[in-house]
This record gives structure tokens, C-alpha cells and sequence, in this order.
């Protein structure tokens, strides 16, 4: 059996196995149950101050909304919507690593949003907006944890503002899927 | 017998404070002999020539140097001690296509922000017990992209030493969350 059909290969790859220094330091075994629940004890107990740094990322999201509405038809969609992407993406990351799930949850569902938006039109813009209210009510209200019912029928609301927006604009996001545009 | 830990040293390259000190604290709690912090990928970069380091846990967002062109630099840098670290990328994204520039770029493994100390773990046992081999091309350095398969163990594990390599630990970052992002 002939292999490249025979022609000679033209990009050859370098396999290379590097010592394995790391595991001659660290010996075998994993670690103990107990040193685990320690650190995930040390995660649930940090009294970070969340308002600070959250209120940081709405301020960088709002400055990103405010670029959005004044961008011309000449600006570069993909970095108007990388300036609320970034912080959007923040908020996530950090919210629950400070003990507000509830804000990790909204900001996924933002970032879901703004990695399909096609463009950054009025109405998009006036969902990234409310994603912001919500966030920033959810941190103003202290809300920790899930956020219950309540936190529920807000992810809830934000949902279905967004999925009202593809329904809306469905036909022409297919046709400029299809390249019609 | 469990992971002995003192004699490492891994830097966290983070411009978030908090963030950096909580991962910091983790890391102590592991019992890492040597946490070295730096604010943004080109702090991060002279810190890793300084210290080099067993491991590279880096946040991506950062300025003015991000964890991709920390990565970058640390495998293609003529100044990089060495150009074979592990990096841990640590951020909020999760999509398909940020996981494959990450990967791309020479990334290890992938931690999705928020994580738990187990997440972290997971982490940094898949890159003590499944190191990936590095491949040079004309166009890439870096670890391996694809994982290969063929020595999973499926069977029980009999010796206490099998408890580094538990499926927990075999936890794939990056293709489960490939996976995942097909769905």
C-alpha cells in the first residue's frame, strides 16, 4: 500500500517527546480528598468584594454600548462587538468565582448573544442594555447564589428578548448566512 | 504516596487581583513550593525568563501582552528557557472557536472561568500524568493538537499509584469542550 500517492511530502512535522521533568518532581498519587476540600473551602469562604471589580466591567460594557450606538456604517462590526464581548466575558468569569452565580449566568447568555449578533443594530444594542440593567441589579441587590424564582424569571426575560430577535430577524440572517447580502 | 508539590515552581500571569490571589492561595493550598505573580503577559514573559517555571497558568484578556502572545512568545522566543512549559489558559470563554485559537497558539490546557479547586487540579494533573508530545512545523510549534488515545486504561485500578490517573483526572479540556460547543 503506497502512502501520498506516492508524491514526496512537502510540510514535514517534527514529533517531539520532552521529558516529563514535571512528574519526576511530583512523584505519584494525586492528592488527598482533604487538601481538596480545603482549597474548594477556600474558594467558598473568600470575601472578596465582587461590587468593585463588577462595577469596573459594566462601566468598560456601558462604554461599549455607548461606541455601538454612535458607530457609523464604516466602523468594524467585529470590534464594536468585541467591546461589549470583553466585558461580557468578564463578568462571567469572575461573577461566580465571587459568589454571584446569578451573574455568571446573565453574562454567559450575553456572550451566547454576541458571538451570533450579525451586526450591532438599535435592536441588539437595546438587549446588550438590558443584560446591563439586569447585571447591575443583580449585583446592586447583592443578589448571591442563583437568585431563586427571581433569578430564574430574569435569565428567563433575557432569553426571550434574544430569541425574539433571531424570530424577528430570522429571514434575514438565513439570507446573509446564504451570502444574499 | 501523593503529589509532592514544594519543589515546583508555577507562575500565574493575571491582571486581575483578585482573581490572582485566589488562585494564588489554591495553589498553597496544593502545597506549591513557589508562586510567582505577574500582571500581564509581558510581565509574565520577563518572569518566566527569570524563574522558569514547571507551569504557566495565564489569564487571556490582558494588556498589553495577552496569554495568547504570552504563549506564542514562550514557544518561539529565542530568549524562552523553555519552550516545552505547560500553559493553562484560564478565561470566561468557552466557545469552539476561542478554544481552537487557543489551542492554536500553543495553549496547553484550557480552565473556563468560574472554576472550582478541583477544576484547577484536573488541570494541572493532566499535564503532570498526560503531558503532550510537541510537534515542529513549518508554520507551528507547540503541544500536539491532537490527543492521542491509545494508552487509556479502561480496566480497574489495583495500586494506590493508579490514583493519579483516575478518570477524574482524565478529564480532556480541550476536546470535551470542543465537544461541547458542537452540541
Amino acid at each position: 500500500m503506497t502512502t501520498h500517492y506516492n508524491q514526496t511530502p512537502r510540510r514535514k512535522a517534527e514529533f517531539i517527546r520532552p521529558p516529563n521533568t514535571l512528574k519526576a518532581k511530583v512523584g505519584s498519587g494525586g492528592l488527598s480528598e482533604d487538601i481538596l476540600n480545603r482549597a474548594e473551602a477556600l474558594l467558598e469562604n473568600n470575601t472578596v468584594d465582587f461590587q468593585p471589580l463588577a462595577d469596573m466591567y459594566l462601566g468598560t460594557l456601558m462604554k461599549g454600548i455607548e461606541a455601538a450606538k454612535e458607530a457609523g456604517p464604516s466602523a468594524d462590526r467585529e470590534q464594536v462587538i468585541a467591546a461589549m464581548l470583553y466585558p461580557g466575558m468578564q463578568l462571567k468569569a469572575n461573577g461566580g468565582m465571587f459568589h454571584y452565580p446569578l451573574v455568571t449566568l446573565a453574562a454567559d447568555k450575553l456572550i451566547q448573544f454576541l458571538e451570533v449578533i450579525h451586526e450591532p443594530d438599535i435592536e441588539s444594542i437595546e438587549i446588550v442594555l438590558g443584560f446591563h440593567t439586569t447585571i447591575r441589579a443583580v449585583v446592586l441587590g447583592k443578589i448571591k447564589g442563583d437568585g431563586g424564582e427571581h433569578g430564574a424569571s430574569l435569565l428567563k426575560a433575557l432569553d426571550g428578548a434574544c430569541t425574539r430577535y433571531f424570530d424577528k430577524y430570522k429571514g434575514t440572517l438565513d439570507k446573509l448566512e446564504d451570502g444574499e447580502f | 504516596m501523593s503529589y509532592d508539590f514544594h519543589k515546583t515552581k508555577i507562575l500565574i500571569v493575571e491582571d486581575n487581583l483578585p482573581m490572582l490571589e485566589l488562585t494564588k492561595s489554591l495553589l498553597q493550598t496544593f502545597g506549591v513550593g513557589e508562586v510567582i505573580p505577574a500582571k500581564h503577559g509581558e510581565g509574565g514573559f520577563k518572569e518566566f525568563c527569570n524563574h522558569n517555571p514547571d507551569i504557566v497558568i495565564a489569564d487571556w484578556m490582558m494588556v498589553p501582552m495577552d496569554g495568547i502572545s504570552l504563549t506564542r512568545r514562550m514557544r518561539n522566543d529565542p530568549k524562552s528557557p523553555n519552550q516545552y512549559t505547560p500553559v493553562i489558559l484560564m478565561t470566561g470563554f468557552s466557545e469552539k472557536r476561542r478554544v481552537v485559537q487557543a489551542r492554536d497558539a500553543g495553549v496547553t490546557e484550557f480552565l473556563v472561568k468560574p472554576f472550582n479547586a478541583r477544576d484547577l487540579y484536573r488541570r494541572i494533573a493532566q499535564v503532570i500524568e498526560r503531558p503532550r508530545q510537541f510537534v515542529r512545523s513549518e508554520d507551528f510549534f507547540g503541544p500536539d493538537r491532537r490527543r492521542s488515545t491509545k494508552d487509556e486504561h479502561r480496566g480497574p485500578y489495583r495500586r494506590t499509584q493508579d490514583k493519579s490517573i483516575t478518570p477524574e483526572v482524565e478529564d480532556i479540556a480541550f476536546q470535551e469542550i470542543v465537544k461541547s460547543g458542537d452540541n
